[in-house]
């Protein structure tokens, strides 16, 4: 047992264009989830948020760098392999588009069923089916779904699926790749309750997609700032949104409308460049409050 | 002042007509199919005669009471041997098309998700195979395999089928793959089967049903064209193909029943195939429209 459950060192993804350019998706980024907190990061699209999840999942291989998961190098096949069952049980991943992350011509209980199925689990009610309706109940479904196809479902409803597809192996680590992007605005409240509120009841430790800031705000511990692949901020939520410090997260935070007209309409945006500084030296600024600091600002 | 709630501008609707239920398309061909393969299946119980005896006293006769298609240069009851021989000839079609199915499902689905470069290789390796004519393919592995059965000659037919399908599965894997659910299958430890029987294959096989069909149907026209070049089953063994290898002697006689009546059966067939696996595809593209 780690007091961090993920250490990510100077992780760098490139993706090849052609035989000589390659495009940086991620650029030395170095972070660590503690046990059981909620970890947010934010950023703009193409920020490379995604291709973190994926480095972490192992569905990419990073170009360079290292990643820890309980004291496993998981970027290391050998060591990867060893622990495989492990990692594949202890790690599990929720996406943006949940009509695609679940297989159309799998019923319900059958897509809840399958990472026990694949990691031969007894289940602990019974049958897949019995385990399957728990774990519906839990995420808020009515077993009335058990038999129904995804493409049937709305969309909130294929959320809380794939949400119980990840919770049936209780997981260590829940990596959720913007999570709420595809719902309305009601729904996302919903889910982000639910992931609250399952978070308390499971204590897993949660690295949460999004760019979403006030969902961020309401949910997360601790937020990361992601910009053109670089950790450009890294804070306690309370922190980062009462103090930002990068002109990034300064410009992205100022994008969050205020709920009041008469003070939305007197607020005055600040100009922001076209693109922000992505050099400097990583300083702790105060208290768990890191910031990307360059020369000239 | 506040007045009760009302429901405005609602009109009682005419129940709709009940929808006249369409009947499915290409029907005639299943039944004739499922007519034929039930034929086929009990033939032994049904035929009047036993295909294989030679009546020599009666042989080349015409179309007549007793032999209700005529016998053969033999004198074998041509009536009979129509479904002992398309028995063979479905068996040979149906497993040479298993044969082809699983290996172009394993070797797409390998090159879909095989890296760029051995994806490449695994393709132009299937160009090259598909660039051999595929009748001297069959022959050549007919002469390694030896003397011709029924499954040596599926066996051969499955062996060279299978390249057109592989292409097919191969772009459907390299499209479903990057899906959240194959992705999230990965994660929880699914492997090659487990991804391409569990999630794969029932994903893509709308896709290549028609492919799959016609499959069948290109089976039997090789093994009849094999069998009338006297290179696939011999005369011994009944079969579609092999019955018509005895046309060019009864084109000299001018016996045109021994070419005509097996030559109409393998030609209804084909044709029932054909809008079977037709209709396939139209079901299945409107079952995804529906979706």
């Amino acid at each position: 047992m780690t007091e961090n459950l993920l250490e990510i060192s100077h992780l760098t993804h490139k993706f090849p264009i052609d035989r000589r350019e390659s495009l940086t998706a991620l650029d030395d980024v170095s972070f660590t989830l503690r046990r059981g907190e909620i970890f947010g990061l934010v950023g703009e699209s193409g920020s490379g948020k995604s291709t973190l999840a994926r480095c972490v999942m192992n569905v990419y291989r990073p170009t360079a760098g290292k990643i820890l998961f309980n004291g496993i190098e998981t970027t290391d096949p050998r060591a990867f392999r060893k622990n495989r069952a492990y990692l594949q049980s202890a790690r599990q991943m929720i996406f943006q588009d949940s009509n695609s992350s679940l297989d159309p011509k799998w019923q319900a209980w059958q897509v809840i069923a399958e990472p026990m199925r694949l990691q031969h689990v007894t289940p602990k009610r019974g049958s897949y089916r019995a385990e399957a309706e728990f774990q519906m109940h839990y995420v808020g479904l009515d077993p009335l779904y058990l038999d129904k196809y995804p493409p049937e479902l709305s969309g909130g409803q294929r959320q809380r699926l794939a949400i119980a597809r990840a919770l049936t192996m209780e997981p260590e680590l829940l990596v959720a790749d913007e999570p709420i992007a595809a719902l309305d605005v009601s729904i996302q409240a919903q889910i982000v309750n639910l992931f609250r509120h399952l978070q308390q009841e499971h204590g897993f430790t949660f690295l949460f997609i999004a760019h979403d800031l006030s969902m961020v705000e309401f949910l997360c511990d601790r937020v990361g700032v992601l910009y053109h692949g670089r950790l450009v901020e890294l804070a306690t939520a309370k922190e980062l949104y009462a103090n930002p410090l990068h002109p990034y997260t300064q410009a992205l935070l100022s994008a969050i409308p205020v709920p009041d007209p008469r003070r939305e309409r007197h607020r005055v945006l600040p100009e922001f460049p076209d693109t922000f500084p992505t050099d400097g030296v990583w300083t702790e600024i105060g208290p768990e409050h890191f910031v990307l600091k360059g020369e000239n600002h | 002042m506040n007045e009760g709630f009302r429901v405005v501008g609602r009109r009682p609707m005419p129940a709709p007509a009940p929808a006249k239920k369409a009947a499915p398309k290409g029907r005639a061909a299943m039944i004739f199919l499922i007519l034929l393969a039930a034929g086929c299946l009990i033939a032994r119980f049904w035929t009047p005669k036993d295909p294989a005896y030679m009546d020599l006293a009666n042989a080349n006769k015409a179309p007549c009471g007793e032999f209700l298609f005529g016998t053969d240069t033999m004198g074998r009851d041509i009536f009979s041997m129509i479904f002992y021989g398309g028995g063979i000839s479905l068996t040979i079609g149906l497993v040479s098309t298993a044969i082809s199915t699983v290996l172009a499902m394993v070797l797409g689905t390998l090159s879909g998700f095989a890296p760029n470069w051995l994806d490449r290789l695994l393709m132009r390796l299937t160009e090259v195979f598909l660039s051999i004519p595929e009748l001297l393919l069959v022959i050549l592995l007919q002469a390694v395999l030896g003397k011709a059965t029924p499954w040596s000659i599926s066996l051969v037919l499955g062996l060279t089928g299978w390249t057109g399908i592989a292409k097919v599965v191969r772009t459907e894997v390299r499209r479903l793959r990057q899906s959240g659910y194959i992705v999230a299958s990965r994660c929880m430890g699914g492997g090659f089967f487990r991804l391409l029987f569990g999630h794969l294959a029932p994903n893509f096989f709308s896709s290549i049903l028609f492919m799959v069909v016609m499959n069948i149907r290109s089976a039997m026209v090789a093994e009849s064209t094999l069998s009338f070049m006297g290179l696939g089953l011999p005369l011994e063994t009944i079969s579609w193909g092999s019955m018509l290898s005895l046309a060019e002697k009864a084109l000299l006689t001018g016996s045109w029943w021994i070419i005509l009546i097996p030559g109409a059966f393998l030609a209804l067939t084909l044709l029932s195939i054909t809008d079977l696996a037709h209709n396939f595809q139209t079901a299945s593209a409107r079952g995804q429209r529906n979706l």
